[in-house]
């Protein structure tokens, strides 16, 4: 099983990345963006990792959607084969129209805007650790394949544009009724207050997560990649040793790929 | 430019109409060793590499003579771009320390992203993956005459970090922010970062053995090199003037995380061709004195000459030949290399990790080594610069006098506030003490996955960043300006003490220092003074306080900084000796944050109060004092207390540990009650930790060193044995309690009695109220 982990000009989590497939049992190399497109049909799945693809020029993610590895990666998704897209992935993945699905760009990850008590306390780049909670059925998504309904997992972001927003409307509703919102930011006993810092970045209905119709692509701006230790989950010294709860996401990610050959 | 047979003033008027900082004296030794005048590119060459900044002309005779260097840990001292100490027998951690001064002050993002920019290079250059950064800021008062260009200047290099260390993928993992008056006119950017090698990997910036002979390439990389950063060391070594301001901004160098991003990656194949063929190399990044300094400096350390053509280079224009050469254009690496493996490397650069596509930049090979031992440079066919290459590089050293400062301080007179509460309240909403999280959210400190104890949660940041290895870094800094101001001897020496005891408190070694020494104009003799008795002060500690389990040894200082000239007309910086350490863990998971517990736990105090308010932050905030009694260090009590630290949570006994600092013993147990959300409370008696005599405020805000240790009740016995085997007295001030109320008595009577929920508000409030 060989995951292929994208990389473009300016990705920053490529390699802990790779390290948290291989954990999961996966086998995984990094893909960089200037390598013949072709050969990205020879993985089994695929995850576009963080970072700050092209310098965020323009908007986050958009020019690393126009690469033409992307559209390679669009037709392997149309095969059924798994792509997981994290914080900046998401942003490129939404920016491909592969997410929520429809090919067209329909959502957009706006700046950050921190709101309490109907003020805005402050905008932009917040690195911190969430709880996230998950809002779907077990095996809606590749990322989720493992989890329970309402499972709580703790997992860091660190973005500047996380802010879910759409100008489409019933989009959202259309969303949650087909149980493509598979996280949202909640608090530690796993109630979504819609204020910060619970709501991190000012998201609509606090989503942090989203798959398409098909289930086979996964976009979220949390790192799951960073909390495959339960020695990398703050604070420190509070817990056994083990594995931490993004690891789930990339051993759904191996189970999806079990029972879909 | 002719200088032979020209009087003083006329070669003094043609130097700075050029725009050339030496002195005629400086220009006539360059011409007497040609034997005729010298060019302009070479005159601009001189000028840059013989810098303050380059050379280290004023400091390097004080720094040669204070500071301990080596120690059995040492892997490599302070020779190259970054020093070098051992981790076990495989693994090392790299370290190196600047500053960013002046670009900062001028353009504060730009200025502070370069910072990282510059040293992370550093690290890099040494075959060296980076892991973390840290930040010591200091800023002028955001409530004084100056406060909208203080906050201004605030905002601006917290954006420059932020923006450069996150795009880059390098966590930030530490720092401390200052606000003082005395930085109105000039903060100070200084910037640390650290990365992990092997041992039997390390790169060497230095032309490599046999590189003459073998005519190896000098290859440059990175960015297309423009005027940008032009003449950024002669202006780093001189006092700022308003007036001059526009000019300046062209010294100012411009950030590229993107690229650097990709250059590192690069560089990490570049590292795995270098290890897979057993070839040796040079490699060193381009910063101050640029293209000159970067390549001079590795062909005179490897005993060579070189012989270089500009017409090779690849510019972003047309530009003079002294432009090339010293320009800071950022992004920029230098590799010497045997011819063979030219093809390969350049394949690296251009092709599998396409520089010119991706990002505009490229490598290009510009010149060969030589045997003979000039450093020559070519530019459209024409030798424009042929000059004796240790000679440019030896630089000149410059006895600088020194005079004592009269420091004009009393002790003030005070009478104690009746509201203790008020009174700490007040501080912990002050902008020196306030929690930093307003700003550290900006930082990546989960990038790479390595983070164990972050920001806030304790006195020093920790990363495991080898996978399959227990041991974790710990990394902290400190300098207390004010201190300065009274005594900079006890700055440096408290600069040191506290990193170390910062290490300590989360179960780490102390295993090496750095230093930055931020001071005015060393040729004002009283400057050069404050240099002089913080260095001493500094390294005093450092030798006094010994690498743990090698008594008598220092702990080694493998890598600084100087930077001079941080004056304006109005004044000069308070002296500001920066010291960072790193620290060693061998059992990560062992390490303890400062955050409270349990309920029933004990908190033990180690280190005795003294009346040592001078330069507080009690007698600051509330009395508007200085005072004159700084907290000294009493070097054997200072070793003992953070030996007993380190083993006393070793052994799991302290789960908790905190030092005292900035607000004294009353504002350290609060922050370990309020660090997180707030779910416990103290309640302590304090009489007894100092003289009967001392009046109760001095107990509770004197900052003399000091640790606070967390026990179980049932280890409590165990804890005073193992302090008292340091022959330390143990301090038993009481317990933590399950209601959110901070109890301070005295003889039974209490002294504070504050509502925690209250209290953690004015702490997290405060810096966001001074810098937005």
């Amino acid at each position: 099983m060989r995951i292929a982990v994208i990389q473009f000009p300016g990705t920053n989590c490529e390699h802990e990345t790779l390290v948290a497939v291989r954990d999961a049992g996966m086998d995984g190399e990094i893909f960089r963006w200037n390598r013949p497109e072709q050969e990205l049909s020879e993985f089994d799945g695929y995850i576009v990792p963080g970072g700050f693809s092209y310098q965020d020029r323009l908007r986050a993610g958009v020019i690393a959607s126009k690469e033409p590895v992307m559209a390679t990666l669009k037709e392997e998704a149309a095969e059924g084969k798994p792509v997981i897209g994290i914080c900046n992935g998401f942003q490129i993945l939404v920016e491909s129209g592969m997410l929520p699905g429809s090919g067209e760009i329909d959502l957009a990850l706006a700046q950050n805007v921190m709101v309490k008590g109907g003020r805005i306390v402050r905008r932009g780049y917040y690195c911190g650790w969430t709880t996230l909670r998950h809002e779907s059925l077990p095996r809606r998504s590749c990322g989720s394949f493992l989890l329970d309904g309402g499972a709580l997992l703790q997992m860091p972001i660190a973005h500047a544009e996380g802010n879910l927003v759409t100008a489409k409307e019933g989009l959202i509703q259309e969303l949650a009724d087909e149980d493509q919102v598979i996280f949202r930011y909640c608090n530690s006993s796993g109630t979504a207050v819609d204020e910060f810092p619970v709501n991190v970045n000012g998201s609509t209905e606090n989503i942090a997560g989203i798959c398409n119709p098909e289930g086979n692509v996964l976009g979220m701006m949390p790192h799951p990649e960073r909390a495959i230790f339960s020695w990398q989950l703050p604070p420190p010294g509070r817990r056994p040793p083990g594995p931490g709860p993004g690891r789930m996401v990339f051993e759904s990610m191996r189970r999806f790929i079990e029972v879909s050959r | 430019m002719k200088i032979i047979g020209l009087a003083d003033d006329e070669v003094d008027k043609d130097l700075r109409a050029a725009g050339i900082g030496m002195s005629v004296a400086e220009a006539r030794s360059i011409a007497a060793v040609l034997g005729r005048d010298p060019t302009l590119p070479e005159l601009f060459n001189y000028d840059a590499m013989w810098s303050e900044h380059c050379s280290y002309k004023s400091s390097r005779a004080t720094l040669k003579e204070f500071l301990p260097t080596d120690g059995p840990n040492v892997v490599m001292g302070p020779v190259e771009d970054a020093g070098i100490v051992a981790i076990d027998d495989e693994w090392c951690v790299v370290i190196s320390h600047e500053s960013h001064n002046h670009p900062s002050q001028i353009l504060p993002n730009e200025g502070a992203a370069t910072g990282i920019g510059g040293i992370v290079r550093d690290v890099n250059c040494m075959g060296a993956k980076v892991v973390a950064t840290a930040d010591p800021l200091r800023f002028g008062d955001p409530y004084g005459p100056s406060a909208n260009k203080v906050r201004w200047v605030a905002e601006g290099v917290v954006d420059g970090i932020w923006q450069y260390g996150d795009a880059l993928g390098v966590p930030i993992m530490a720092g401390d922010i200052v606000f003082d008056e005395s930085f109105d006119n000039n903060c100070l950017v200084n910037v640390v970062a650290i990365g992990v090698v092997k041992k039997d990997e390390i790169i060497r910036s230095r032309a490599p053995l046999g590189a003459g002979e073998g005519g190896y390439d000098v290859i440059l990389v990175g960015k297309p090199t423009d005027s940008s950063g032009l003449g950024g060391v002669v202006f780093a070594s001189e006092a700022l003037r308003e007036e001059e301001e526009a000019t300046n901004r062209g010294a100012v160098q411009i950030p590229d995380p993107f690229l650097k991003n990709i250059l590192f990656k690069a560089n990490e194949d570049l590292f795995r061709l270098v290890r897979e063929e057993g070839v040796e190399i040079g490699f060193k990044d381009l910063g101050g004195g640029g293209f000159t300094c970067a390549s001079s400096e590795m062909g005179a350390a490897g005993g060579f000459g070189m012989e270089l053509d500009l017409d090779l280079m690849h510019t972003a224009g047309e530009f003079p030949p002294e432009v090339l050469c010293i320009a800071e254009t950022q992004e920029r690496f230098l590799i010497i290399s045997p011819p063979e493996h030219r093809e390969r490397i350049l394949e690296i650069y251009n092709k599998d990790w396409d520089l010119p596509g991706a990002a505009g930049a490229k490598a290009s090979v510009v010149g060969k080594i030589c045997t003979h031992d000039r450093y020559i440079v070519r530019d459209k066919g024409e030798k424009v610069i042929d000059v004796p290459i240790q000679h440019l590089t030896g630089g000149i050293r410059y006895e600088r006098e020194s005079k004592p400062r009269k420091i004009d301080l009393f002790e003030p007179d005070l009478v104690m506030p009746e509201d203790m509460n008020a009174v700490m309240l007040k501080l912990l909403s002050s902008p020196n003490i306030a929690s930093r999280e307003h700003v550290y959210r900006y930082y990546d400190t989960e990038v790479q996955g390595n983070a164990r104890i972050r920001p806030g949660e304790a006195d020093a940041g920790l990363i495991v960043p080898v996978r399959g290895k227990g041991f974790g870094i710990a990394l902290a800094v400190d300098s207390n300006p004010f201190y300065g101001r009274i005594s900079p001897y006890w700055a440096g020496a408290t600069a040191v003490a506290e990193a170390m005891r910062n290490v300590a408190c989360i179960g780490a070694t102390p295993s090496t220092l750095t230093d930055c020494l931020n001071f005015g104009n060393p040729e004002k003799p009283e400057a050069f003074w404050e240099f002089r008795e913080a260095t001493r002060g500094l390294a005093d500690s450092a030798k006094r306080l010994w690498l743990k389990g090698y008594p008598g040894q220092p702990v080694p200082i493998v890598s600084g900084n100087v930077s001079f000239y941080n004056e304006a007309p109005e004044g000069s910086i308070d002296p500001s000796p920066v010291v960072a350490c790193v620290g060693i863990i061998s059992d990560a998971e062992k390490a303890v944050t400062m955050e409270l517990k349990e309920a029933k736990d004990r908190i033990y105090l180690i280190g005795r109060r003294y009346d040592e308010l001078g330069g507080s932050e009690y007698y600051r905030e509330i009395f508007n004092e200085t005072g004159a009694n700084v907290p000294q260090v009493r070097f054997e009590e200072e070793r003992a207390m953070i030996h007993a630290t380190i083993d006393a949570i070793d052994r799991g006994l302290a789960v908790s540990a905190h030092d005292i600092s900035n607000g004294g013993l009353a504002i350290s147990t609060s922050e370990m009650a309020i660090a997180q959300e707030v779910r416990l409370g103290l309640d302590l008696e304090i009489d007894g930790c100092g003289d009967a005599s001392l009046s109760s405020d001095r107990l509770l805000f004197s900052e003399s060193s000091g640790i606070l240790l967390e026990v179980p009740a049932n280890r409590a016995k165990e804890l005073e044995e193992l302090i008292r085997g340091f022959n330390l007295e143990p301090f038993d001030l009481g317990s933590v309690t399950d209601e959110a109320k901070l109890v301070i008595k005295r003889r039974g009577a209490p002294l504070i009695d504050l509502d925690l929920a209250e209290a953690r508000d004015a702490w997290t409030s405060g810096l966001e109220e001074a810098i937005e």
